[in-house]
This record gives C-alpha cells, sequence and structure tokens, in this order.
C-alpha cells in the first residue's frame, strides 16, 4: 500500500491540468462547466474530438488502440484535473467506459478494430440499450427479438429509458435471441447503427425539465451478422461483464464533480450564513466524511486488477454513492432554503444545485436500484438465501 | 384532551374533498402547467361557491368565523390534490390580515377576490399577478396595493404550479395599513403548509402503494418484496404522527404564546418532513418512472420543497422549538401536563 503521487504522476498532472486549462480558458469556454448531458451537444462532440486529437479520450485505454496505457494514479489524476478545471460531463462517457472496454475485453480483434476507433476518436457516441419496459430490475425478462436472416441480425421491440439515444451513433442491446428462452438464457449481446429507418427514437421528460433519456422502438431493425459479442445465447454474461466496468474509472471523474458539488454547498452556507447553524455544520462535515469513505473506497477497488471479480468494494459501490449524493441533493436545498425554490431566467434551467438536488432522485435508480443492490449484497456478497421471486 | 372533530369540521372537510377529487385531477395540472393560468375559472367559482373561501374570514367582514382548525382539514385536502390554486394563503393568511387591518376594504365583500401576501420585506410574493389585492410589507407595517400598482416581475419556481412574484413598490403609490400581527400571519401560513404537506404526503404514498400493487418484476408485483413495503410503511408512519401534532397546534393557534408557537413549528417541521419523505420514497418505488415528468410523483416532491422554505424554513422552525426549551421551565412538573401555560 502506498498513499500520494510520485514525481513522474505530479510532472504528468502539470501536463494535463494545463492542457485542460488552457482548452476550458480559451476554445471550449463556452461548455466549461456543464453537468448535464443534453445542452451544446454539437459543441461537446467537437470536445470529445478535441481530447482524442491530444491523445486525452481514453488514456485507460491500451496505447494500440488511440488510449495511453495510463495507470490508475494517472487516471486518477486525470479525473482530478478535468474536473479541476471544470471540463463539462463527458457524452460519450457510455463509448468510453462501458462499450470500449467491453469490445476490449470480450470482442474480436476485427471487432476491435471496427469499433474503437470510432469510440476513441471521438466521433462514434454510444448508448445503453438494456432496459425495457417489463425489464428494469429484472432485467433478465427483456422481450425484444433478435433473428438471424441470411448474414443479418434483424430486431424488433422496444427498450426505454435510453440514455442519449436521441444523438447517438450507435447502440448496444441486449435481445432474446432463441425464441421461447426465460430469464437470462437465450439473450444475445447486439451492436447496431442509430439512425437506420428500424430504430425510432422518442425523448422522455424528466423531471428536472431535461429529456436525456428516450423510448427506442427496434422494428426490422438490422445489423451484420458479426455484431454481436460473445456467441448466440451467451449475452447475459456479456451484459454483466459491462456493468462492473460501470464502476471503474469513471467513478473517479464523479467523485470530482461530487467535490465540486460539496464546495458550492460549503460556499453557499457561508454566504447565506446557514454555516453557523449547527445542524447544517455536522450534514457537511458528514457529507465530506462520506466523501472522503468514497475516495479510498474508490482507489482500493480500483487497485484490484480484476475488474470484474465480486469482491464486497465493488457491491457495495453503487449504493454508497448513490446514497450519499442523494443526502447531498437534500442538503443542498435546505442550504440553500427559499432562493433554492426560484431560478433566475427561464425554460426550467438550474443552476447547479437545484438541479443536482432534483437529478439525484434518479442515482438510487438508475444502474440497479437501491433495493436491488442491498439484495445483492445481501445475496451475493454475504451468501444470504434469495429472496423468493417469481420467475427467477 | 379530545382529538375528536365536530360534525361540522368534518362536513366541511368532506365537502373540499369531494369538490377537489372530483375537479382536480392530473389533467387539470397539465392544463395549468401549459396555459400558464394562475387558475381555472370554473374550478374557482366552485372553490368560492361552496364557502372555503370564507371559513377564516371573521363574521364582522362577511365570513364564517371558524378557527384555524377547520381551515388547517381543507388545508389537508388541497395538499392532497396539490392544489395551485390561491386558496390556501389567500383564504387563510391574506383575507383574515386585511380583516384585521381594513374591514371595509371592497376586496373582502367578493368572496371571489383573491388576496396575495408578501411573507418577508423584499420577498417573493405568490399568485401576485391574480391577486386583487396584494398585502405588501416594510418593517412591522402592512400595505395593500392592486397589481396594477406595483411592478411584479414572474420568478420561476422549482414547482411548475407555483406562480412566484418579485414586486417593486412605491411607498407613496400603494395604501399603508398600519402596523399588522406579522407573527400571527407566519403562525397561519406555517401551519396551513404544514396541513397542506400531510396532504402532499398521504397522495405520494397512496400513489406509490397503488403503483407497486400493479407494477411486476421478477414475476410478482414489486409491493410483494419487503424493500418496497418496509419503505412505504416508514413514509406512512411519518405521516401518522405528524397529523395529530398539526391539529393540536392549528386548534391552540389562537393563543399565540411561545407554547402554541413552539407547536406550530413542530408541527411544520415534521408535517413536510412526512411529505419529504413519502415524495422520495414514492418516487423510489416507481423506479425510472418516478423520475419522468408524465408521472405526477415529482410534482409532489417539488410541491413539499417549496413549502418546506415558505412561511420559515426549518431552521427558523428549530429555533422556535428550542426558544420554548430554553426560556420555560422544564421539569417532571411543566413538561407535557402544563405545556398550555407560559412560565
Ligand atoms: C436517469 C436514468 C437514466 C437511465 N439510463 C438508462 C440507459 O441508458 N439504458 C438503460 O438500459 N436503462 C437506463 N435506465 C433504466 C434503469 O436501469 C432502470 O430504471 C432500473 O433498472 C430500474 O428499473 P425500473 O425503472 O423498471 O424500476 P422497477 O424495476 O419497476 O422497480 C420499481 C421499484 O421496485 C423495486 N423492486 C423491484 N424489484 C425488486 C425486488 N426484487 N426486491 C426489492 N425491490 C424491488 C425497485 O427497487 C424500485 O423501487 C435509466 C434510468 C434512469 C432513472
Amino acid at each position: 500500500m502506498k498513499l500520494g503521487f510520485s514525481a513522474a504522476d505530479e510532472a504528468f498532472r502539470q501536463e494535463c491540468a494545463a492542457w485542460l486549462q488552457e482548452q476550458m480558458d480559451g476554445p471550449f469556454a463556452d461548455i466549461r462547466g456543464i453537468t448535464n448531458l443534453v445542452s451544446k451537444v454539437d459543441r461537446r462532440r467537437l470536445w470529445e474530438q478535441q481530447l482524442a486529437a491530444h491523445g486525452w479520450s481514453c488514456i485507460g485505454w491500451p496505447k494500440a488502440w488511440g488510449g495511453r496505457d495510463a495507470t490508475l494514479a494517472q487516471q486518477v489524476i486525470f479525473a482530478e484535473e478535468y474536473a479541476r478545471a471544470g471540463a463539462p460531463n463527458r457524452i460519450n462517457h457510455i463509448g468510453v467506459e462501458l462499450a470500449g472496454p467491453t469490445i476490449l475485453a470480450f470482442g474480436t480483434e476485427e471487432q476491435k478494430a471496427k469499433f474503437l476507433p470510432g469510440i476513441a476518436a471521438g466521433t462514434d457516441i454510444w448508448c445503453q440499450g438494456y432496459s425495457e419496459p417489463n425489464a428494469g430490475s429484472d432485467l433478465a425478462n427483456v422481450r425484444t427479438k433478435a433473428r438471424l436472416d441470411g448474414d443479418e441480425w434483424v430486431v424488433n421491440g422496444q427498450k426505454v429509458w435510453t440514455s442519449l439515444a436521441h444523438f447517438s451513433d450507435w447502440i448496444f442491446v441486449i435481445a432474446r435471441s432463441e425464441e421461447g428462452s426465460q430469464g437470462p438464457k437465450g439473450l444475445t449481446f447486439l451492436m447496431m447503427k442509430m439512425g437506420q429507418p428500424g430504430i425510432e427514437v422518442v425523448p422522455i421528460g424528466q423531471m428536472n425539465g431535461e429529456a436525456e433519456f428516450n423510448e427506442t422502438f427496434f422494428t426490422d431493425a438490422r445489423c451484420p451478422a458479426d455484431s454481436l459479442i460473445g456467441s448466440v445465447g451467451d449475452g447475459w454474461r456479456v451484459a454483466m461483464g459491462l456493468l462492473a466496468f460501470e464502476r471503474g474509472v469513471s467513478t473517479l471523474a464523479q467523485q470530482m464533480q461530487f467535490r465540486n458539488e460539496l464546495d458550492a454547498i460549503i460556499a453557499a452556507a457561508k454566504a447565506n450564513g446557514m454555516a453557523s447553524d449547527g445542524v447544517v455544520r455536522s450534514r457537511i462535515a458528514k457529507a465530506e466524511v462520506g466523501l472522503r469513505l468514497m475516495r479510498y473506497g474508490a482507489l482500493r477497488m480500483l487497485s484490484n486488477t480484476d475488474l470484474s471479480a465480486i469482491d464486497g468494494a465493488a457491491l457495495t459501490y453503487k449504493i454508497q454513492w448513490a446514497t450519499w449524493r442523494r443526502d447531498l441533493g437534500e442538503l443542498a436545498m435546505d442550504v440553500l432554503g427559499q432562493a433554492g425554490e426560484v431560478v433566475d431566467g427561464d425554460n426550467y434551467h438550474w443552476p447547479m444545485l437545484p438541479n443536482m438536488y432534483l437529478f439525484s432522485r434518479s442515482d438510487t435508480i438508475y444502474g440497479g436500484t437501491n433495493q436491488i443492490q442491498r439484495n445483492l449484497i445481501a445475496e451475493r456478497g454475504l451468501g444470504l438465501p434469495r429472496e423468493p421471486r417469481g420467475n427467477l | 384532551m379530545d382529538f375528536t372533530l365536530s360534525d361540522e369540521q368534518l362536513m366541511f372537510a368532506e365537502t373540499a374533498e369531494t369538490l377537489f377529487y372530483d375537479l382536480v385531477t392530473p389533467e387539470h395540472w397539465r392544463k395549468l402547467m401549459e396555459s400558464g393560468d394562475a387558475r381555472d375559472a370554473a374550478l374557482w367559482n366552485q372553490i368560492v361557491e361552496t364557502g372555503l373561501t370564507l371559513i377564516q374570514l371573521p363574521e364582522e367582514a362577511g365570513g364564517l368565523g371558524l378557527g384555524a382548525l377547520d381551515f388547517a382539514l381543507i388545508a389537508e385536502k388541497a395538499g392532497y390534490v396539490a392544489l395551485s390554486e390561491p386558496l390556501v394563503d389567500s383564504a387563510g393568511v391574506a383575507a383574515p390580515m386585511l380583516a384585521a387591518l381594513a374591514p371595509d376594504d371592497p376586496v373582502l365583500a367578493d368572496p371571489a377576490a383573491s388576496i396575495a401576501i408578501q411573507q418577508e420585506e423584499g420577498g417573493l410574493v405568490l399568485d401576485a399577478d391574480s391577486a386583487a389585492a396584494i398585502i405588501l410589507r416594510k418593517g412591522d407595517q402592512a400595505f395593500v396595493a392592486s397589481p396594477d400598482q406595483v411592478t411584479l416581475t414572474r420568478r420561476e419556481s422549482i414547482d411548475p404550479m407555483r406562480r412566484l412574484f418579485a414586486v417593486e413598490w412605491d411607498d407613496s403609490k400603494v395604501q399603508p395599513l398600519g402596523q399588522a400581527d406579522w407573527d400571527l400571519a407566519l403562525d397561519r401560513g406555517a401551519i396551513f403548509a404544514a396541513a397542506q404537506g400531510l396532504g402532499l404526503a398521504q397522495r405520494a404514498v397512496d400513489m406509490a402503494v397503488e403503483y407497486a400493487k400493479e407494477r411486476q418484476q421478477f414475476g410478482k408485483p414489486i409491493g410483494s418484496y419487503q424493500a418496497v413495503k418496509h419503505h412505504l410503511s416508514t413514509a406512512q408512519t411519518a405521516i401518522e404522527f405528524a397529523r395529530p401534532v398539526v391539529l393540536a397546534a392549528a386548534a391552540t393557534l389562537e393563543s399565540g404564546d411561545i407554547q402554541s408557537r413552539a407547536r406550530i413549528s413542530h408541527a411544520k417541521i415534521v408535517a413536510l418532513e412526512a411529505a419529504d419523505v413519502a415524495a422520495r420514497t414514492s418516487i423510489q418505488v416507481h423506479g425510472a418512472m418516478g423520475y419522468s415528468w408524465e408521472v405526477d410523483v415529482h410534482l409532489f416532491l417539488k410541491r413539499a420543497l417549496a413549502l418546506t422554505s415558505a412561511w420559515g424554513t426549518p431552521y427558523f422552525h428549530r429555533q422556535r422549538v428550542a426558544a420554548r426549551l430554553f426560556t420555560q421551565p422544564v421539569g417532571p412538573s411543566t413538561t407535557f401536563a402544563r405545556e398550555n401555560e407560559n412560565g
């Protein structure tokens, strides 16, 4: 165990800090500080490409595929500097953090050559087609069908809550390829081009007034026969492997955003006098403790080289941060008081903290609800007997 | 000590319930959100016709002269439907203040006229543009103006059905009413916000219970899972314990002493905490649906949030509870038995 960074790491920090600062002060100043995923998309596509052009789009990936083979320490540093510079949330988070690592881990050489360069270059934005109207927590209940027709898959069905589908170039879907199969068996993991006639995307409004997620309808949508990862009927294993990446390095960037949010709350409390309220002070202190807890937890978890290994830290991480941030949202509103209720300007556009409050309501839902996380911790982590469930 | 309500009280509450449940539907909310209107004329007329705007108004001013408890029961029903028509603040807080300061004001003679009120100096005013009169505050002094005598600027609220306005005004152009009892106004505003909180909370739980019975995952209704059941039970428990506090505080509001004030503060804190817990539980139980705009639970979360900081923030109300504890005698002979007396 070794805490702290080496001299080489510090030099790396200087390098990325300088570059990010220059970009955010200069050519990309207009998108600085954006934390949502839907505004100024065209500019942010350019930003993804700018990162790529300078080798910063996927530093944890192998050099051969456009990455830097960056060490964990370097990835931590980059995430910190990225947030410090106020660079906008990555609209290709799903491509860089989920699709890419999955293709690297499970894909063929041809697939790597076909898909990775577009992600690394920031030209291909990806979305995740898992959830369906009847397959939320019970993800294995997907009904979207895939049928092999000559040298193409033909896909029919519906996905829902597909974040960013409205501007994505690619989608990965889990679909039922074996007629009559049930649960996790008989599913296949497919990568499909968006924007084709058989795929229709309908945005869904969210309670914060934005529309990041969508309904995605497939009507005889097609992709070449070799668009599957793993083998036919083996999609569940790939889908679950991908979820392990969701707890990966992106959590570090997320923590930096959390840091910014907590700092904004502290600043607001100092400005409006709430900092002298004992209750508020101790809640802020508690939030700080929770944030540090997560930081060490994540670093510990990421030091484990096999990310797909189910260990206690990996199982508990999601509920920890989601619950922490939900509490942070409530703290923010309590500190702001009535000022948190109103917004300057129109169109229901929220400043950082009220928007965070609203958005944090979804943190305990997406990527596995808190209830499902607790079941996983108890059943997989602690080995308790499974709760009776209908069809499993 | 008797927590039973009179027949008259129950009758008014029932009238309000029937009216609201019939007319203040999700379609009604959508209509208001889309049009940006302050009220639906047909609904407002019916509210006025059933006499709900007259409950808190003294008899001398043409009202029914009933107490805060009677109106709190109506406010609870208003919360249940997330009513955005200006009934609660207008008839519960503003009209009684105007009646105390200017009983002959012609606005009081028109039961359909709504009155807006500024909670604190420089503060935003709810439904100011559609009001017949706006009560404004400077120090302890109150003034009354019509919307065209002042400059109103709409400020967007996190609650899409709340219409807030910044008011700019010139003392010389509005009518002075003299020194007003702002503490009483705050007590009324706070207790009726608390009562609305109870209604909001119950509706959020009811919506979640309904959904948990229908929505199936893993081949069973999600309501059959303990994780879901327990969350909803916790929210319902919060409501059950908040309700008697609200009713007790409303029943003794008029005494206006340190004890009754602390009780109102207690009620405001717990009722809006219940509303918050219920709304956030309801969203969680609805899964991603609960986070969407289409499903109405978010309206309850947002109204609860807005009412939490209206008429005194939780911080303010905690201070009032503490003031009772630190200035009044404590000890076994005083704690509960003498809570209606001031030391
Ligand atoms: C902002 C946001 C973005 C999203 N983005 C995407 C995306 O890009 N791609 C994608 O595929 N999906 C996405 N989702 C969907 C997300 O993965 C699902 O919402 C989540 O899996 C929960 O499913 P559900 O919404 O159907 O809720 P349900 O599964 O219907 O759950 C409803 C409630 O029941 C509880 N529950 C269900 N089963 C059990 C059980 N066995 N035991 C105890 N409690 C239970 C849940 O915890 C929850 O409280 C997104 C969701 C949100 C909110």
